[in-house]
């Protein structure tokens, strides 16, 4: 019981920093695992998001306001999820999609830096939320273990939207073989879209709910990029299981592994990555179908 | 992933594409054209050689970071557009010949010659040992691994006190090219030996693209689920072309040192490598001109251009690089060689998942 | 070997011979309009002189996180020159500006270029230490005297003739803060903890001298990856079972923000008062940190809150000529521009020597921040303020408690 209390707190973060990276990286893997593009935008997408909560909610923002933040986040992500879709669809090849993405993510960074200036933004959590809790004997802020359960509520409505649903029978019939949906009569670019339309408004609500924890400034976008890539990588390219495994994963070792090892800190996250792929080169969960691995 | 979006390269001989220029006639032309080719590399040498004697140092000293990244950007090159195998961790490679050519400047000897000697051997080990396990993988796997390689040298740069941790390494004196030499203090002397490196890598890059070596690279580019079935050629191949690289990335690395004098950690950041991956797309994957062509335009727009527009040279370089992809859809090479023609032909097809065909 | 770029249109291969000819001509062409505009680097030149005006090389951070220093030390710099007719030394004064980006792989190369290509008589600014030592070589070769307007390495200026520093150093700024934590804690141990880079590691060294000597204990040092850590949790949790009864930081930026915030959410004030230097809270991170900030003691070598007519005077007419207030990096900028306007009035010329020779006659300096004048290494010999974030006047702001220095 020593070391849970001792570290109690640590995985408890690990959690919540796992919650956010699965909701800002499960989009960057269903876009990659159905359309098979390298979207290297996703951060930007991200940080739109957190910068939607710097221009809409001040300090006594309430419980209320947040929802409506999230809502206007969530809508953000859908209409720059579509364009970026748009905007692919006619580019063949991962290195150019990346080169697209990457000119996309790096005017995007400049407008929001235009917009929003260079400064560190902070994002209030809302009142009532912006407190601690005593947790076995350790105070812990009570908006991280929000962000727990609504990442946890998330991962579950899309669980049952994947597996349950007639759309999402669509979705993943397109990762597996999209030639044959197409031969079924079913515009896959219109459910491409809308994947990757979704998979952008998870990235910019993640963002939103991130960033009482982590701010909103130029350069985070990068940030957030190299750790979704991690994530999916570790998780299994077009996979939302392997999304939040691979998420889970990357959390507990920014927050426990680096509490236990802090001297190797700077190393943890691609020490582990490189431990994975050697062990699974596909991932965690990979997807069968997906040309990620495959030339 | 083997696809590369630079099409077919102009060296390859192939039969299937036809030329431009028409059935008949067609070796003949192609025979003017290598000779033109030839008189415009000639051409272009005596121009970059002539610099130094038109441009002051501080233009001189872009001109050799340049040529340098160039350097770098065809070690990219040689991995992604010849062998299929995008990497994003050359820069690894290329900062452990800058370090270890500022290592042995500063400790053992400040003759060129040396140092190019150990940072192309240094970096080659290395890249031999971590491309041994890189080139396991391959597609969006290998390109995380090679990430992944990047960074930690990134890391380990930053954070090793030997090699001056995040304050980099400075002090570097100048090189001599003999012993006993008077160190050259001269940037355009200086840039000349950065000229002569670059020639030399892109020489042996140039030699082993047409070489057999170069064939088997091409092989495992076009049709690696192919040359699996043989297992073992394609391994040995992809590690030949990955030690290969490593060792042009190293030689640039020493290039750079010698002329700015002082490397640190943030020359190995993800961003260099990204920015050269991506200039191989911008140039053309697979043509080992083309990228040099790209990293002269984006190392310009970034680092000049971008001084006239007080802190905005990302918005220009994200500009470019979106409508290079809608309008170069081959790379700058590609518009070199003619091909637009090609360009409706290629935008048409959508592909199919799996495939991935430019 | 590739194809003629632009001739592959030509029809025939007589055509496309002439036109590589073409080509080839005007290559040669271009190359000679280019030999009009430079010079030429196969011979070394000298600086140019003149003694009517002078170049200022100004290398600030115009991108990257650093942004926010650049922009107030370019203000401080430019009210000084506009309060004295945009003159320095009674010599007209031409600034370049160059940026220094966020590391010294921008860095270097853009204070390079304004020293070799623009050939200025000195240079001032630069935020990262690790850019200073980067050309510490090129000023001495090219006899260019820098004024660091900011990077604290604690060796960066060693009394070179030409290197001064109108800022401070990490280890005096931690230094100062050291005897009086020792008075307030009374013995219990404290925690330190910092980024894991030189300025971090100086600022703690200088505070631990200080603190060990005036009879304080150390409970624990922990030191976070720098520029990648965003969740100091980890390391927070190690307070409290340390038995630590305050904690010194010397956190920047987006990381103090960052750490700020983190630390009153996990509760830890109330049993570990924060101590830090005082770039923990100043400038646009207090915005940012809000109520989490409060109470937070520092130690700085100026604040807005000074109370002194040569204070009061800068705040006035920094805040009418930019509506902000000034920071710690606008007073640095500030002063630099005095200590040249007293330099270049005795410097007969205007090239990087004589400015360099003619800093070293550089006398007191009446700052906002109080008199303080060049020691020995050219670092400012100064007074430092034990501050404390207070919110009394409804925004937050770091209030005098009361001189720290000897």
């Amino acid at each position: 019981m020593g070391w849970l209390d001792a570290n109690l707190v640590s995985i408890l973060n690990g959690l919540a920093l796992g919650g956010l990276l699965f909701l800002i990286a499960v989009g960057l893997s269903l876009v990659f695992g159905t359309m098979d593009v390298l979207n290297l935008a996703h951060g930007a997408v991200s940080l739109a998001g957190a910068y939607v909560g710097v221009a809409v909610l001040s300090p006594s923002a309430g419980f209320g306001d947040f929802v409506v933040a999230l809502l206007i986040a969530a809508a953000l992500g859908l209409v720059l999820g579509a364009g970026l879709a748009a905007m692919t669809h006619m580019v063949s090849g991962h290195l150019r999609q990346a080169l697209l993405t990457l000119g996309i993510a790096l005017v995007a960074g400049d407008v929001l830096r235009e917009i929003f200036g260079a400064d560190v933004e902070s994002v209030p959590a809302p009142l009532g939320l912006d407190g601690s809790i005593d947790v076995l004997g350790n105070a812990y802020p009570v908006y991280r273990l929000v962000v727990i359960g609504v990442a946890a509520v998330i991962a579950l409505v899309l669980y049952l939207l994947l597996d349950r649903t007639q759309l999402g029978a669509l979705v993943r019939a397109t990762v597996a073989d999209r030639g044959m949906v197409e031969a079924l009569g079913v515009r896959s670019d219109l459910v491409l879209a809308g994947v990757f339309a979704l998979g952008a408004a998870l990235a910019a609500v993640g963002g939103l709910l991130a960033a009482p924890v982590l701010g909103a400034a130029p350069g985070l976008d990068d940030t957030i990029l190299l750790l979704a890539l991690v994530v999916v990588v570790v998780g299994g390219l077009g996979s939302v299981r392997g999304a939040l495994m691979g998420a889970l994963l990357v959390g507990q070792v920014q927050t426990v592994g680096v509490s236990l090892l802090p001297d190797q800190a700077s190393f943890l996250l691609f020490g582990a990555m490189a431990l994975v792929l050697l062990v699974k080169p596909r991932g965690l969960f990979p997807v069968q179908g997906v040309s990620g691995a495959n030339p | 992933m083997t696809s590369t979006s630079g099409g077919p390269s102009p060296t390859s001989a192939s039969i299937e594409r036809p030329t431009p220029a028409g059935g008949v006639g067609a070796s003949s032309s192609r025979r003017s054209r290598a000779r033109l080719g030839r008189l415009v590399g000639l051409a272009v040498f005596l121009v970059l050689a002539a610099l130094p004697i038109f441009l002051a140092p501080y233009p001189i000293s872009l001109a050799g970071r340049i040529l340098a990244f160039a350097l770098l950007v065809v070690s990219v090159d040689v991995l992604a557009g010849l062998t299929g195998l995008p990497s994003l961790g050359q820069i690894a490679y290329f900062g452990v010949g800058a370090y270890t050519g500022g290592l042995v400047a500063i400790h053992a000897s400040d003759n060129a010659f040396v140092q190019l000697g150990a940072g192309v051997l240094v970096a080659a080990l290395v890249a031999a040992v971590t491309g041994a396990v890189a080139v396991r993988a391959s597609g969006i796997v290998f390109l995380m691994v090679t990430l992944a390689i990047g960074e930690l040298t990134h890391k380990l740069a930053d954070g090793l006190d030997a090699v001056g941790a995040s304050n980099g390494l400075a002090g570097i004196p100048p090189i001599t090219l003999y012993p006993g030499g008077e160190p050259l203090v001269l940037a355009g002397v200086t840039y000349w030996w950065v000229l002569l490196v670059f020639l030399i890598g892109f020489g042996v890059a140039a030699t082993v693209s047409r070489s057999p070596l170069g064939r088997s690279m091409r092989g495992v580019r076009e049709a690696e689920p192919r040359l699996a079935a043989i297992g073992q050629l394609s391994y040995a191949t992809k590690l030949a072309a990955y030690v290969i690289a490593g060792a042009i990335a190293g030689a640039a690395g020493t290039a750079w040192t010698v002329q700015t004098r002082f490397i640190s950690p943030g020359d190995l950041a993800f961003s260099v490598s990204a920015i050269a991956l991506l200039s191989v797309v911008l140039g053309g994957a697979g043509t080992l001109w083309g990228p040099v062509i790209g990293a002269a335009v984006v190392v310009l727009i970034r680092d000049w251009v971008s001084g006239y527009v007080s802190g905005h040279g990302e918005l220009l370089l994200g500009l470019l690089f979106i409508v290079a992809v809608y309008a170069l859809p081959n790379g700058l090479a590609g518009v070199a060689s003619g091909r637009l023609r090609r360009r409706r032909a290629a935008m048409a097809g959508a592909p199919v998942a799996g495939e991935g065909q430019p | 070997m590739p194809n003629m770029p632009v001739c592959s249109r030509a029809v025939s291969s007589g055509r496309r011979r002439a036109c590589g000819v073409g080509v080839v001509a005007l290559g040669v062409a271009m190359a000679s309009v280019l030999a009009a505009c430079g010079g030429g680097s196969l011979s070394s030149d000298s600086g140019s002189e003149s003694s009517e005006s002078v170049k200022i090389g100004l290398v600030v951070p115009a991108s990257g996180v650093y942004e926010p220093l650049g922009i107030d030390l370019t203000r401080g710099f430019e009210l000084y020159l506009e309060q004295h007719d945009g003159k320095l030394g009674g010599k007209d004064v031409e600034v370049v500006k160059a940026d220094e980006g966020e590391g010294p792989d921008k860095g270097v190369p853009a204070t390079t270029k304004v020293i070799t290509q623009d050939r200025v008589g000195a240079v001032v600014g630069l935020v990262n230490s690790a850019t200073a030592l980067g050309v510490k070589d090129t000023l001495t070769s090219s006899k260019t005297p820098l004024i660091v307007a900011n990077a604290g390495a604690d060796t960066l200026a060693d009394g070179s003739k030409y290197i001064w520093r109108t800022s401070f150093t990490n280890g005096a700024v931690g230094e100062a803060l050291g005897a009086e934590v020792a008075k307030e804690v009374g013995g219990e141990p404290v925690y330190l903890m910092a980024s894991d880079y030189a300025a971090g590691r100086e600022s703690v060294a200088g505070f631990k001298k200080s603190f060990e000597a005036a009879g304080g204990k150390v409970a624990d040092e922990a030191y976070t990856p720098f520029g990648t850590t965003n969740d100091y949790q980890p390391y927070l949790s190690k307070i409290p079972r340390s038995g630590a009864k305050a904690v010194y930081v010397f956190y920047a930026g987006a990381e103090a923000v960052n750490f700020v915030k983190q630390y009153d959410a996990f509760g830890l004030a109330k049993d570990a008062p924060l101590y830090g230097a005082g770039f923990l809270t100043e400038g646009g991170v207090l915005k940012a940190q809000g109520a989490a900030a409060d109470k937070i003691k520092t130690s700085l070598h100026y604040s807005d809150q000074i109370d002194s007519p040569e204070n009061k005077e800068f705040v006035d007419a920094y805040t009418e000529a930019y509506d902000a207030a000034p920071t710690v990096y606008s007073v640095q900028a500030y002063d630099a521009a005095a200590v040249l306007d007293q330099a270049l009035e005795k410097a007969d010329k205007t090239d990087g020597e004589s400015i360099a020779e003619a800093l070293g006659e550089v006398g007191e300096i009446a700052s906002p921040r109080g008199t303080w004048s060049f020691d020995d290494d050219h670092n400012p010999d100064q007074p430092y303020f034990l501050r404390e974030v207070q919110s009394t006047g409804g925004a937050p702001v770091n209030a005098i408690l009361s001189p720290l220095n000897d």
